[in-house]
């Protein structure tokens, strides 16, 4: 994995496990998680470490994420897998709703 | 079968036995003039040799009792003035090798006999057997407490005593083969009793040894909540093997859901159990939250990750108000009670072992002349380094049951009614002791 490549990683990590832990639901906070685990899985657990967002707007770190799962493909990623991660983001905000 | 079990099977045989006499008749010897003769001699020298085999069975595990209770008792061998229990011991070996004893053969053990006393016999010798299995698979060295090493002292003590007062019952037996030094084997079991008696027992030792591994529930999956029980028995069971950092995660995050939405469905049926659910609940998003870093590609897990999916899906085709047993509850507490105690283990030992690691970001010194972005470093590290999570913490503090299964109440398993049989047995009425 090359540089550009881990730190988009760790972007899309970071703000993945942001929307996680800012869910206001359980059942979107587990379906942000289960995106993670799925975008790890595609890197064969070999990951960056995921830092701590200061930002709490949902819909901000919804697009940032989105962005950075979509820019993986520029760095060799699978486009279907990274096409089946981004429709799970979109159902787990589906259930962000209060 | 634990060593209670055994222990249980072995001290009701003997007690069946101490109660019987006129031991010839019982092998169809003549008894009374009433009672005629229906075996030959040979025929009755032939089962007292059976016996004395299945006798052998008996006193190797007295033996590998007294070693398990003892782990230095080889050391003390050569020791002139041996404790009880290496002289009892060096008694037990001596007396097995002096009297030229065989063991029975496994057809021996496996077919019943026709004559009750000879199948008592059988029974006491197969336990016996099964029982070595016990001695190392938590009978052992190094993993029983001091008071749990008296108790199997005393029991192979008393086991051994039994087969001492069988043997001069048994001296008219054709053939028979009395113990080589008999009155010293005797001796040396009652001192080792008595230095049990001088402290309380500990029978949680009757719990301890060999149990076959668990099993996979196999076949379709079962209805309702009953194929979530078997999904989390089937996670459990593949968690023996360790599991890879991403299938660990796997695993934490579908026991939280299992928990939450097990919570959910508890509130109508068990609601004495709603909130340790969500308890757990908790623990696991913590534990969740601190595994997002942790990395590690040793070991598998996909089939316990595979299982804790099932288990998810399966609970949310169940409908809240379809839980009417608290029964089912009840399981499903007592699974995540054993599932919890597995986690920590796994994280625990896959620490201890470097399987799981932490991925840290660490700064690095650089030349910042040209005022560029230098990024950070990325270094997994081991857990036990001093960049520590709180993984570790909430699995110690959090997780980890205080008290996995409550203890079973200490019974006796007739002990009691060995040790009555041995003390208040008839005097003799014929030749001395030999």
């Amino acid at each position: 994995m090359l540089l550009a490549h881990a730190v988009t990683l760790a972007e899309a990590r970071s703000y993945v496990a942001a929307l996680a832990g800012h869910a206001m639901t359980f059942e979107a906070s587990a379906e942000y998680e289960r995106t993670l685990l799925e975008l790890d899985a595609i890197h064969g657990g070999e990951v960056p470490p995921a830092t701590e967002v200061d930002l709490d707007e949902r819909d901000v770190l919804y697009n940032v994420a989105e962005a950075a799962i979509e820019e993986l493909v520029d760095h060799g990623v699978d486009a279907l897998r990274v096409e089946l991660i981004l429709a799970r983001l979109e159902d787990a905000r589906d259930l962000d709703q209060p | 079968m634990t060593y209670g079990e055994n222990g249980t099977q072995i001290r009701a045989g003997l007690s069946g036995l101490l109660r019987q006499h006129r031991i010839q008749h019982r092998l169809g010897g003549r008894g009374t003039h009433t009672l005629p003769e229906t075996t030959t001699v040979e025929q009755r020298r032939e089962m007292g040799e059976r016996i004395r085999r299945y006798r052998a069975g008996a006193l190797m595990w007295c033996l590998q009792a007294v070693e398990a209770a003892n782990p230095r008792i080889n050391l003390e061998t050569f020791d002139r003035a041996r404790r009880p229990a290496a002289e009892l011991h060096h008694r037990l070996a001596t007396s097995y090798l002096a009297s030229d004893m065989e063991l029975p053969s496994l057809e021996e053990m496996t077919t019943a006999q026709e004559v009750p006393i000879v199948e008592s016999w059988r029974q006491i010798a197969k336990a016996a057997a099964l029982g070595e299995h016990d001695f190392m698979a938590g009978v052992g060295h190094g993993r029983l407490s001091e008071r749990e090493c008296l108790t199997v002292l005393n029991d192979a003590a008393e086991v051994t005593r039994a087969i001492v007062v069988l043997d001069k019952r048994y001296a008219n037996v054709p053939g028979w083969q009395q113990i080589c030094e008999r009155g010293r084997l005797r001796d040396a079991a009652e001192a080792c009793s008595d230095l049990a008696a001088q402290h309380e027992p500990d029978f949680s030792v009757d719990s301890r040894g060999w149990r076959p591994p668990s099993a996979l529930i196999e076949g379709q999956r079962l209805p309702g909540i009953g194929g979530v029980l078997q999904a989390q028995h089937n996670m459990l069971v593949h968690l023996s093997k360790p599991p890879n950092a991403l299938n660990l995660r796997r695993v934490l995050d579908g026991q939280r859901i299992v928990s939450h939405e097990a919570a959910r469905r508890a509130s109508q049926v068990a609601p004495e159990l709603v909130e340790r659910w969500v308890k757990r609940e908790q623990t696991y998003q913590a534990l969740t939250d601190e595994a997002r870093n942790v990395g590690g590609l040793v070991g598998d897990g996909g089939p316990a990750a595979a299982e804790a999916a099932n288990a998810v899906s399966r609970l949310h085709h169940v409908h809240v108000n379809e839980v009417a047993d608290p029964a089912c509850l009840q399981d499903l507490d007592k699974l995540f009670i054993r599932i919890d105690a597995r986690v920590a283990s796994v994280i625990e030992e896959g620490v201890a072992e470097n399987r799981y690691f932490v991925g840290v970001k660490v700064p690095r010194l650089v030349d910042a002349k040209d005022h560029q972005i230098s990024p950070l470093r990325q270094r997994y590290v081991p857990i036990t380094s001093p960049v520590q999570t709180d993984l570790l913490r909430i699995v110690r503090h959090d997780l980890r049951p205080a008290s996995a299964v409550a203890a079973p109440v200490p019974k006796d398993r007739g002990r009691v009614e060995l040790h009555e049989s041995i003390e208040h047995r008839p005097q003799r009425r014929s030749a001395p002791d030999r």
